[in-house]
């Protein structure tokens, strides 16, 4: 599955522009971006419920669609799961998942070991109103798998679901696409969804891919402030790199990457919040490297805390162990692991986000952890 | 408008809450208010002699009952038949001029049928506009309009509006993602259509069908002028001329049983509706279907439906008008029906909006058994054709209550209780908006009941309630059977001053009533239609 140079409009708002994603065969691609990106435009492309203005969408090694010619549909090979499921409401289980193998002589026993994978084999003749949210879910899956489509997109899958449900069909669904061997691609503005369930992870922004790459790469290497703020809590602070090393207030940091290696001068160093180590400071006044703890966001797993240096800096940090009770108006002390990371041209937040001003200022300073 | 108010029956949910004793005795005497009339016709009907039974018997019986059949499975049909290619093209298509067709086409809702059929046989009958014209150039006759072809036309262009309504309703609010999904699984445009989103539209489709079918059953007016033998018009020959009026109560009982079967079936339609709908979160806008090259045959399609349903009653009435005063038809002729119209209106909005705001709080403040039962005996009495309600409420006055015989005052009543379920309807549409808890944070501040009542409910209902009232007046000077059996004797309406002056081939007495009767219903109706499109 291949777009290249894809471009959408829709009226005055450019929903893609020069976009570039590829698939392979057999992995589960995770498309992540805020609402508005066009990710979702890009499924509708793919899919074939669009077409594109410019640029090209192969699937299965086919052309599908060009600025000129666009194959319709339900000549694609590809299934999609919608983001409100989109059963038949007048059709039993059995029938929803039929509906697209219906000239298929063996389709009551592709229908069976669907619903066997999905876990409704006693449900076939329940109607789509007699189910629960997450087995509505899972009908729609089987209903998209049913004519072994090169590729199943699925759109927000888990957003209409509650909490609790969400985090046990994201292993079910994944669980599911493995053992079926299915291609995948699936759109969220949910990170944690992003990151726990794919093979590789498409950050957008604006209409573009800004990076491609496995999960734990988006995260400790983003190529660019915009996904480091977007994926985790970033802290971007200045520093000036020289020889593979970022000098910051906190000492020198190591840069991974061949382009960051060859960065010389001054940068934004990213810092996640696990970077640091947080100790009481001592009594006595305040110094240049003391810190007072102005914010705290529990989670449950984890403790993050906003704190402020006497010049102004903020940076938020995890506090673990012994230094969990600190609560607001604290000294703390910060040094740095033994870390890793990038850094990105100071201007960078705002050349690669020129035409998003508020999320380019956003980009270097530390953005709010995101609740999960 | 009727249909949504119809549609709009709730599923019963039932209630620990008991409602006061005062509110369910007031709803108590509505709903007997509106039943009585009926039971006193079954009575009379079973009191009927030998000679009543024979009549019911006879051969003729059975023939206007096949006649009548095949009149409501017909204008049912055409009604599908032009409805449903009029939804579709005016909410999913690129038709040319789509948003002013959305509002000619269910415009015809307002022109009442015998003004349709008025116009059709003063425009293109033997003596009509047409064939004046043709005379000249040596045409003789024209095919005959009168009978069952003039009445499935007229019909059907008065009930097609039914099958548009509730089809339109339920594909823009039908998931779009439903169709792609067909898509997505191998169906081809025309088969998703077919497999998936005609099923989903059939409840609705059959619903309207239905109502357009139980319209079609009911009718007197435009049959009698078509005079097409219909039970309606069968009724109203037997009452006028005979004595033994037990024979006509027997028909109209019959004509009832008729109607009812009609209503069963249309409820067993919505259950089945409401069993098929899947909770579902944000819906996309469907996606619109290019018409190409067949854009200008579906424009066709709909000047032709809009031509005749509301474009040649427009001319025909013009024409008769201008002809008239052309020939002195005085025209303060007029001024005693519209005299008579406003107050018949007035008088019946105001009754209507009294009686519907005790049994709107019932339904919704106290839903249970109770509630539901009061409702069905409105909704039942909605559904008895008008020239049998008019017969049993003729009997009922002249031999239970004679000093209501012929007066105002029962007219006024009759009205009000038979166009209470759209008074309701739109009360409780605006009482379930402002729920419970809104009246009960006035009384935790302070305030009194009655204060509360006088302070929120009734200034945040006033929007449903003056709705109901324009629904009800709206009706009323439409209404036909109910003003020419039971008004007193020198009260005539605008529909009764049409309906006699076409009925004896008067078309240019006609036309001023007619035109007037027209202009009031647009207006009425396009003012409804604005509300409910900015409302919703």
């Amino acid at each position: 599955m291949r777009l290249s140079g894809v471009a959408k409009r829709f009226g005055p708002v450019r929903a893609l522009d020069r976009f570039d994603l590829e698939l392979r065969s057999g992995s589960m691609l995770a498309v992540l971006g805020p609402s508005g990106c066009g990710k979702t435009t890009a499924l509708r492309l793919i899919a074939g419920f669009e077409r594109p203005d410019a640029g090209t969408v192969d699937v299965g090694g086919r052309r599908v669609a060009s600025s000129g010619a666009s194959v319709p549909p339900e000549r694609r090979r590809v299934g999609v799961v919608f983001q409100d499921f989109a059963l038949f409401p007048h059709l039993s289980v059995r029938d929803n998942v039929s509906y697209g193998i219906r000239r298929d002589p063996d389709r009551d026993v592709r229908v069976d070991e669907l619903l066997e994978l999905v876990g409704l084999r006693g449900d076939d003749r329940r109607m789509p109103h007699e189910l629960s949210g997450g087995m509505q879910q899972r009908v729609a899956i089987a209903r998209a798998l049913a004519p072994r489509p090169d590729v199943i997109l699925l759109d927000e899958p888990f957003s209409n679901l509650d909490q609790a449900l969400r985090t046990q069909l994201r292993a079910e669904v994944r669980q599911i696409l493995r053992d079926a061997r299915q291609s995948a691609i699936f759109v969220t503005h949910d990170q944690g969804e992003a990151l726990t369930l794919a093979d590789e992870v498409a950050v957008m922004a604006r209409g573009r891919i800004e990076q491609v790459a496995a999960p734990e790469v988006i995260y400790a290497e983003p190529s660019s402030p915009f996904v480091a703020t977007f994926v985790g809590v970033a802290n971007l602070l200045p520093a000036e790199c020289r020889a593979g090393i970022a000098l910051t207030r906190f000492g020198p940091v190591t840069l991974i990457g061949r382009r960051d290696k060859r960065r010389e001068g001054r940068a934004l160093s990213l810092l996640r919040p696990e970077h640091f180590l947080v100790r009481d400071a001592p009594d006595g006044p305040a110094s240049a490297d003391t810190w007072q703890v102005i914010g705290r966001r529990f989670s449950g797993s984890e403790i993050l805390l906003e704190v402020r240096a006497t010049d102004g800096q903020r940076v938020w940090v995890e506090a673990g162990g012994q230094v969990r009770r600190l609560t607001i108006g604290d000294r703390v002390e910060l040094r740095l692991r033994d870390i890793e990371t990038v850094a990105f041209a100071p201007s960078a937040g705002l050349t690669a986000r020129s035409r998003d001003e508020p999320a380019a200022r956003e980009a270097l300073e530390p953005v709010e952890p995101p609740v999960h | 408008m009727a249909l949504p108010a119809v549609l709009r029956r709730p599923a019963v949910v039932t209630s620990d809450r008991r409602p006061p004793v005062a509110l369910l005795a007031v709803v108590a005497v509505i709903g007997v208010l509106a039943m009585l009339p009926l039971a006193y016709l079954v009575i009379r009907a079973a009191g009927a002699d030998e000679r009543a039974l024979e009549l019911i018997a006879r051969p003729r019986t059975v023939e206007l009952l096949i006649s009548s059949v095949v009149l409501s499975a017909g204008v049912g049909l055409g009604a599908m038949l032009l409805g449903v290619p009029l939804a579709w093209l005016t909410t999913r298509t690129d038709l040319p001029g789509r948003r002013a067709w959305t509002v000619l086409t269910v415009a015809p809702l307002a022109v009442p049928s015998y003004v349709l059929a008025f116009a059709l046989i003063a425009g293109l009958g033997p003596r009509g506009a047409l064939s004046g014209a043709l005379e000249s150039l040596g045409v003789e006759r024209l095919p005959s309009i009168y009978g069952l072809p003039g009445a499935l036309l007229v019909l059907t262009l008065a009930t097609y509006p039914y099958v548009l309504l509730a089809t339109r309703a339920t594909l823009m609010r039908a998931d779009p993602a439903l169709e792609e999904a067909a898509r997505s699984l191998g169906d081809s445009f025309g088969t998703a259509f077919r497999r998936v989103t005609l099923p989903l539209l059939a409840p609705a489709i059959g619903t309207g069908a239905l109502l357009a079918a139980l319209y079609a059953i009911s009718d007197f007016g435009a049959v009698s002028i078509l005079r097409f033998d219909s039970f309606a018009r069968a009724i109203h020959v037997q009452y006028r001329s005979s004595f033994d009026r037990s024979g006509a109560a027997a028909l109209a009982l019959l004509l009832v049983a008729a109607a009812f079967a009609l209503v069963w079936a249309e409820a067993r339609v919505r259950r089945r509706r409401a069993a098929l709908q899947v909770p579902h979160g944000a819906r996309r806008v469907a996606r619109v279907v290019p018409l190409g090259r067949w854009r200008w045959a579906a424009v066709a399609f709909c000047a032709t439906v809009v031509g005749l349903a509301l474009l040649l009653p427009a001319v025909t009435i013009t024409y008769w008008l201008v002809r008239g005063l052309g020939q002195g038809e005085p025209l303060q002729l007029l001024a005693h029906p519209i005299r008579d119209s406003l107050v018949a209106g007035a008088a019946a909005a105001a009754v209507a909006i009294i009686l519907a705001l005790p049994v709107a709080f019932l339904v919704v403040r106290y839903p249970g058994r109770l509630a539901s039962i009061a409702e069905r005996a409105l909704y039942g009495a909605y559904a008895v054709p008008g020239i049998a309600l008019a017969l049993a409420l003729v009997f009922f006055s002249l031999n239970v209550v004679p000093f209501l015989y012929q007066t105002l005052a029962l007219l006024v009543l009759a009205y009000a209780v038979r166009f209470l379920p759209q008074a309701t309807g739109t009360t409780r549409a605006a009482l379930m908006l402002i729920g419970p808890r809104v009246p009960e944070a006035a009384r935790s501040l302070g305030r009194s009941p009655f204060q509360v009542l006088r302070s929120i409910t009734l200034p945040l209902l006033r929007p449903g309630l003056l709705a109901g009232a324009a629904l009800v007046f709206l009706s009323t000077i439409k209404e036909l059977p109910l003003t020419l059996l039971v008004a007193p004797t020198g009260f005539g309406t605008l529909a009764t001053q049409v309906w006699g002056a076409a009925n004896e081939g008067f078309f240019a007495r006609a036309a001023a009533p007619a035109a007037v009767l027209m202009l009031i219903s647009l207006t009425s109706v396009a003012l409804l239609l604005r509300d409910g499109e900015r409302s919703a």
